[in-house]
């Protein structure tokens, strides 16, 4: 479907996530073992048949870029169309919003040269898997001026509009006070003809370290990750050459997932591994998210912790944080055995 | 285009007969291995590693699959804008349709392909076996020796010698004598089928072997005992480290246990020297509460929910409660059912065992090559025998 624009706004900063997103934009975070935020949202857009993707990156967004490269793993290395990146130019946003109109007109260009009739303008920390054609389907049938994705009644902060009518928002934003697309759709007052899509299905908003947490551990559960790697619409992420994750003969794993390039000599039960995570002899890993290049030494006891990507804990080392306020080890840090809480 | 130092030939056009159904539609050298690979990657990624930037990939046999596998070569880094992988099937001419005749025409058929590179050295490589080598250092050795012919060689255990191509050499290490599968060998060591030859000298004697018509148009058979015969200085070098032909279904079946023993020489997990292949871009791997999984490799996508020891399980396969699959490779989107048991067997790609089935070899130094008719035959004598 060549009529629809494909527009993520990975501006957000939110203070909740902060010890995950000291270093990177939110947008990068990693989740579900192999992949960052940002791709669930973008492999959506690309199995629903958008070819065109603009990314709005603000803060620290060089892991992004670097995830992102060409596009080539989402098929967007294209010779019309494909990925574009438009990093914010360095003015405060005056809005928490998405889809800052000010933010958007520093790069109008884009928007005016492009051919698609519509536009979907997402952010980029909803975990989900959703088909927009079917969004942009109601969109059309019911005449609306903007679209918004729900769950449950909740927005998700995904919006389908006509491109002329963004134009037209952007254009007027200092008359009509509109600063941002979530501005217009949350004001009672608008002359707007604004509809709802009920999204049914998995649904998880990061939007703090909780949150992350909680959600992460969900995914063990069959019936959630079922829901999220659907066969026919699979989520794209930046692969890597790493190979098969190898289990020794001590290994014990139960309910976990891992991903590729992990070298288990431990107990792991429910947990999420990342690529390329080393877990030594002896340690018990439960209920954590561990995340890519890390290494677990032998004999430690880890419950209830995010140890972020390429840090180390060294033998023996005891950490049991709690369900609601996990302990996080930093990426690239070492936690040593007499450095306990 | 530009002059390059050293070119590849990959020969990939071979059969692997000798792998009974797993090459039925399949090239060898594209057959699943060790969880994730084709046996091809590990020559490709050699190259790539070697910083070859040039392999012409020579096809013949069932070429559909491969061909798309290798595609432009963006798995191994080598969409290259001069050079990269070009894959060469057999192609017609005004005369007709040449089929590669052997291993040496093969070569002499792509000697238009070679020249666009005007290279001073042609590496010839087979896509069949399964090693890790720096060919560049093959090359320096090549230049060091002022070799005509190097051709690389390993130790193989005296009572093996017999089934490979020997190299005897003097103390210098070049080679006096070269005997196909000698009854009495007098040396133990193995061609390994990857050769360096200096290209003026391979183009001029692919020229004369191509026009006797008595010739297999091979290079072990053919061409290197010409060479030999002319007195030209043919050199062996000494390769130490993993290498094995993946020919047989047992070979190949040993090969991927050798991954699983932490004394194995060939590490997948040596960041300097990767391995590349196409990536499948599937979910990490679930392992339920129930499962077990001990001295295995298993690849991404895959669902284990029953027990898995001491095996190698590619992307995609689901293993069902109450499965037990032991020293086992299941290669990629093979499902195994309920309270499945099995034991020293090659799953293929895609293929499904029906819940209970009960699979182990009769002989105890056999592997069961699991395949549908052997699994309808087996289902027709339980209905049988009830």
């Amino acid at each position: 479907m060549k009529m629809m624009l494909g527009v993520i706004d990975a501006t957000t900063y939110m203070e909740p996530l902060q010890n995950l997103a000291a270093h990177r934009s939110v947008a990068a975070v990693p989740f579900a073992g192999r992949y960052r935020l940002i791709d669930f949202v973008l492999s959506n857009m690309v199995n629903s048949g958008i070819e065109s993707v603009a990314i709005f990156p603000k803060y620290q967004y060089r892991s992004l870029m670097d995830h992102l490269g060409s596009g080539k793993n989402w098929d967007l290395n294209r010779k019309r169309d494909g990925l574009f990146f438009f990093p914010s130019p360095d003015l405060p946003l005056p809005s928490s919003q998405i889809g800052a109109f000010q933010h958007f007109e520093q790069h109008i260009d884009y928007f005016l040269r492009s051919k698609q009739k519509y536009a979907l303008i997402c952010n980029s920390y909803t975990v989900c898997n959703i088909d927009y054609r079917l969004v942009l389907e109601l969109h059309i049938a019911s005449q609306c001026d903007i679209t918004e994705v729900r769950y449950q009644g909740r927005s998700l902060e995904m919006f389908v509009l006509e491109t002329s009518l963004l134009l037209d928002l952007i254009a007027n934003r200092v008359q009509t006070g509109y600063n941002s697309i979530g501005d217009v759709v949350h004001n009672p007052f608008h002359s707007l003809n604004v509809c709802h899509y009920e999204h049914d299905g998995y649904v998880a908003v990061i939007d703090s370290v909780e949150s992350y947490f909680h959600h992460s551990l969900q995914l063990l559960q069959p019936d959630v990750w079922k829901q999220l790697f659907i066969q026919s619409r699979p989520i794209y992420t930046k692969v890597k050459d790493e190979p098969p994750t190898q289990y020794t003969a001590d290994a014990v794993v139960k309910n976990s997932m891992i991903a590729n390039g992990c070298v288990i000599e431990g107990h792991v039960e429910n947990c999420i591994v990342f690529r390329g995570v080393k877990i030594g002899k002896g340690a018990v890993v439960k209920n954590s998210v561990i995340m890519q290049k890390t290494q677990i030494g032998e004999r430690c006891e880890l419950e209830y912790v995010i140890i972020d990507k390429d840090a180390k804990v060294e033998n023996d080392v005891k950490i049991t944080g709690a369900e609601h306020r996990p302990f996080i080890i930093r990426k690239g840090t070492v936690q040593g055995a007499l450095m306990n809480q | 285009m530009g002059k390059k130092k050293c070119i590849a030939m990959l020969l990939a056009g071979g059969q692997g007969s000798r792998l009974n159904s797993l090459t039925k539609q399949l090239a060898k050298p594209a057959v699943p291995f060790g969880g994730k690979y084709r046996i091809i990657d590990f020559t490709l990624s050699n190259c790539t590693n070697s910083g070859i930037d040039t392999v012409g990939v020579l096809t013949q046999y069932q070429p559909l699959l491969l061909h798309s596998y290798i595609g432009i070569g963006s798995a191994w880094d080598l969409d290259r804008r001069d050079g990269g992988v070009t894959v060469l099937p057999p192609y017609s001419e005004s005369s007709g349709v040449k089929w590669y005749e052997g291993t040496a025409h093969a070569i002499y058929q792509n000697i238009n392909y070679i020249e666009q590179y005007d290279p001073d050295y042609v590496l010839i490589l087979s896509g069949d076996h399964i090693y890790k080598m720096n060919y560049a250092k093959m090359l320096d050795y090549h230049i060091e020796k002022g070799a005509d012919v190097t051709i690389s060689v390993i130790e193989v255990p005296w009572s093996e010698a017999s089934r490979f191509g020997i190299m005897n050499t003097n103390e210098q290490m070049e080679i006096i004598e070269f005997e196909e599968k000698p009854v009495h060998p007098k040396n133990n060591l193995a061609s390994m089928g990857i050769y360096i030859f200096s290209w003026p000298l391979l183009r001029e004697y692919l020229q004369i072997d191509n026009n006797n018509p008595h010739s297999s148009h091979d290079f072990g058979k053919d061409v290197i005992p010409l060479l030999l015969h002319e007195g030209k200085r043919l050199v062996a070098y000494p390769f130490k480290g993993y290498w094995k032909d993946v020919g047989t279904v047992k070979s190949l079946w040993e090969a991927n246990m050798d991954l699983l023993n932490p004394e194995c020489e060939l590490n997948l997990f040596d960041h300097m020297w990767r391995i590349y292949s196409v990536n499948p871009n599937q979910p990490p791997q679930y392992i339920a509460a129930y499962a077990s999984v001990v001295s295995s490799l298993v690849n991404e996508g895959c669902v284990i929910e029953g027990e898995v020891e001491h095996s190698v399980v590619f992307q995609g396969v689901h293993i069902q409660k109450g499965a037990v699959v032991k020293d086992c490779v299941v290669m990629p989107d093979a499902t195994i059912g309920e309270n499945v048991y099995m034991e020293k067997a090659i799953v293929p790609s895609a293929l499904e065992i029906p819940a209970g089935t009960v699979i182990r070899p009769s002989m105890p130094e056999e592997i069961v090559l699991v395949t549908k008719e052997w699994l309808e035959q087996q289902r027709s004598e339980t209905i049988e025998k009830g």
